[in-house]
């Protein structure tokens, strides 16, 4: 998903600037000149410095060269381009499901959550529906089992009781 | 030193970091030969299991996986002409051509001896250069080590193939995250916002799982699954191998010596070696025109060098923290929390787990061979296994995996999707997430030499110049800083001597 220089300089301006603000802000160390607010400052002025830079599309001639010469690799395939056009929001439901993995892991258990996932996921992905429920039911089993017993991670139970 | 060598040997073979060899061997093969999953990403979604394991099997895993990983990702270049990681990207064409003129078992072959070679002969290298470099490193105050952390960012932004404004962006946002939390000179919370999790800082191993796993995973749901792979008998692999060896001397020790540098420079890695190998070949070889119709040579060249970059990357990292590519930058993660700290007492306190880690390399490279073998005979079914089920476990064990190695923090999630966005939207508009993970895992280490040499010099900026090593570094960092200006310059200078001819 393409975002325009423009937007994404001042974006990195502003964030400098906020950064070089709180970092202002943070309190001294008594009897030392330079405390936490050193580094914060210097990176904050950096980014607003290169966010402007951006911005400006100053060293896009460096980005340009460097798509020429990967495009020299690859064959043109507009049909590709199109797919990837038409399901770029898409690339947001992975960590769009990790959010719903932190809301609900905890209530609901890690096995149902991380299986329906999955489900989600592959469905996404256009999976053979034969074959969603399977992989996602001994999936969730199979990390939970390897998680929690090989690793002794303890991944959230849940209402439902494992066998082992 | 020989008895820390032989001492070095009953931590190697020994039933657990055997089996953690051959595990993660296997592991690895599969992880790179599937396309849209790296080796970086193998290596982040181990460090869970590397928890539970003695040092040295851990950093056994990763060693192993990674190098079978980048091996691996040759496999479906050479057979349906996509790359299985962006390291075999710079020669998939040719490999490819190669294959179609019916010599598919000639050009796996030299990906598998080639890659073998590479390692070893990398491994060679860091052998020699690392305690060599360790003894230098002694003398280092806070001084050289801020010049030196403050060169490698550099150098990541350097290596970019994107815009030099990007990549210092990225970096700077690297070290922006590095910032957050109480780890800093005073113990004050910063950039916390009241958060009790964020205190602790930014988990690193759970951003870096966020831009290098989950952000594939992102990318998976835009791109249209690879096309099958045709049915092929492949004959004998090593076939002709020690031929083109003694036909190619000149092309791979250039190739293991370019790979092992590059892999060196703080955040180039295999991917960048084989590109530089790759156009170098080109650029010497005897027989340009024939480069790009499914010739040998610069095959040779680039295999034997991206997995020379391997061993490289574990020099600044070893040495000074400094990961040289992105697979170092969470095996340092590993080795700190497995009381293996980089820096140069490592070559001398910790001899013999030094020499275990290059015997892990030597070994791990000799495994290729059979392995890989082996591999290539099953890629037709290992190739087979469909993307769209494989991405969403994977998912799922993004967030377990960082859950895990942020000490069971819930938390973790969260870092992981964050970063996942963050990850996948520079890499679309070419900001390079290398430099960005650069920063987040040396900001501690910059920011502490840079504090801590203030303090010393008074707040005065001379004594960072005056030293004669830091006063070196000083100049490569703003050599670095301004050879984006002098390429623009230079090139802007030849168009305008194009555009007006001599008078």
């Amino acid at each position: 998903m393409r975002i325009s220089d423009r937007i994404s300089g001042v974006f990195l301006a502003l964030l400098g600037l906020a950064a070089f603000w709180g970092g202002s802000r943070l309190p001294p160390v008594p009897g030392q000149q330079v405390g936490p607010s050193a580094f914060p400052m210097v990176v904050g002025a950096g980014l607003m410095i290169v966010g402007i830079l951006i911005a400006l599309h100053i060293g896009r001639s460096f980005e340009e060269q460097a798509e020429a010469e990967l495009a020299k690799h690859r064959q043109p395939d507009p049909e590709a381009e199109a797919f990837q056009r038409r399901r770029r929001w898409f690339a947001f439901l992975p960590p769009a499901l990790m959010v719903a993995y932190y809301l609900l892991s905890e209530r609901v258990g890690f096995v149902p959550v991380a299986a329906v996932m999955i489900a989600i996921l592959a469905f996404a992905l256009n999976a053979k529906r034969q074959l969603i429920l399977p992989v996602s039911i001994f999936g969730a089993l199979g990390i939970h089992l390897v998680f929690v017993k090989l690793l002794r991670v303890p991944l959230p139970p849940g209402p439902l009781p494992m066998p082992w | 030193m020989s008895s820390s060598f032989l001492a070095a040997f009953p931590l190697v073979f020994t039933q657990d970091v055997m089996i953690a060899m051959i595990a993660s061997a296997i592991y690895g093969m599969v992880v790179g030969a599937l396309p849209g999953l790296t080796a970086t990403m193998a290596t982040a979604l181990l460090v869970p299991v590397t928890f539970y394991l003695s040092p040295i099997a851990a950093i056994a895993t990763i060693i192993t996986s990674s190098a079978m990983a980048i091996f691996a990702g040759d496999i479906p270049g050479c057979l349906v002409r996509i790359p299985g990681t962006p390291a075999s990207a710079a020669y998939t064409d040719e490999a490819y051509k190669m294959t179609l003129k019916g010599q598919a078992e000639t050009a796996l072959g030299i990906c598998l001896w080639f890659s073998a070679l590479g390692g070893i002969v990398g491994t060679i290298a860091l052998l020699l250069i690392a305690p060599a470099l360790a003894e230098v490193a002694l003398s280092f105050s806070t001084f050289e080590y801020f010049w030196l952390a403050i060169l490698g960012l550099m150098c990541s932004t350097l290596v970019a193939r994107s815009s030099p404004v990007k990549a210092i962006a990225a970096m700077l946002l690297g070290l922006l995250v590095s910032c957050i939390g109480i780890e800093n000179p005073a113990g004050t919370p910063r950039f916390t916002f009241g958060s009790t999790d964020l205190l602790g800082g930014i988990d690193a191993i759970a951003a870096l799982v966020g831009v290098f796993a989950l952000a594939e995973v992102m990318r998976a749901l835009t791109q249209k699954d690879p096309p099958a792979i045709p049915d092929r008998k492949l004959g004998s692999i090593l076939k002709g191998q020690i031929a083109l060896t003694k036909r190619y001397p000149k092309q791979q020790i250039r190739g293991n010596i370019v790979g092992t540098l590059i892999g060196a420079l703080p955040g180039a890695g295999a991917d960048m070696a084989a590109w530089v190998s790759y156009s170098l070949s080109k650029r010497f070889s005897k027989e340009r025109e024939k480069f790009g119709t499914g010739h040998p040579e610069g095959l040779v060249e680039a295999g034997a060098s991206n997995n020379a970059a391997l061993a490289g990357g574990w020099i600044p990292a070893l040495l000074f923290g400094i990961p040289g590519d992105t697979i170092t930058a969470i095996a340092i993660g590993v080795l700190y929390m497995k009381g293996l700290n980089p820096g140069p007492t490592l070559f001398t306190e910790k001899a013999s787990s030094m020499y275990a880690l290059y015997i892990i390399f030597l070994l791990a490279n000799l495994l290729m061979i059979p392995l890989g073998i082996a591999m290539i005979r099953m890629s037709k079914h290992v190739l087979k296994a469909p993307r769209s089920l494989i991405m969403p476990v994977i998912m799922v064990f993004c967030a377990v995996g960082a859950f895990s190695a942020a000490g069971n923090n819930l938390y973790a999630v969260l870092i992981v999707a964050f970063f996942g966005i963050a990850g996948y939207l520079m890499e679309e508009n070419g900001f390079p997430v290398a430099a960005m993970v650069l920063g987040i895992v040396m900001g501690t280490m910059v920011e502490q030499n840079f504090v801590t040499s203030l303090i010393k010099s008074d707040g005065s900026i001379l004594p960072f110049l005056s030293r004669p090593i830091a006063a070196g570094l000083a100049f490569l960092t703003f050599i670095a800083l301004f050879w984006p200006l002098i390429a623009w310059l230079r090139r802007y200078k030849a168009s305008l001597d194009a555009a007006s001819p001599a008078r």
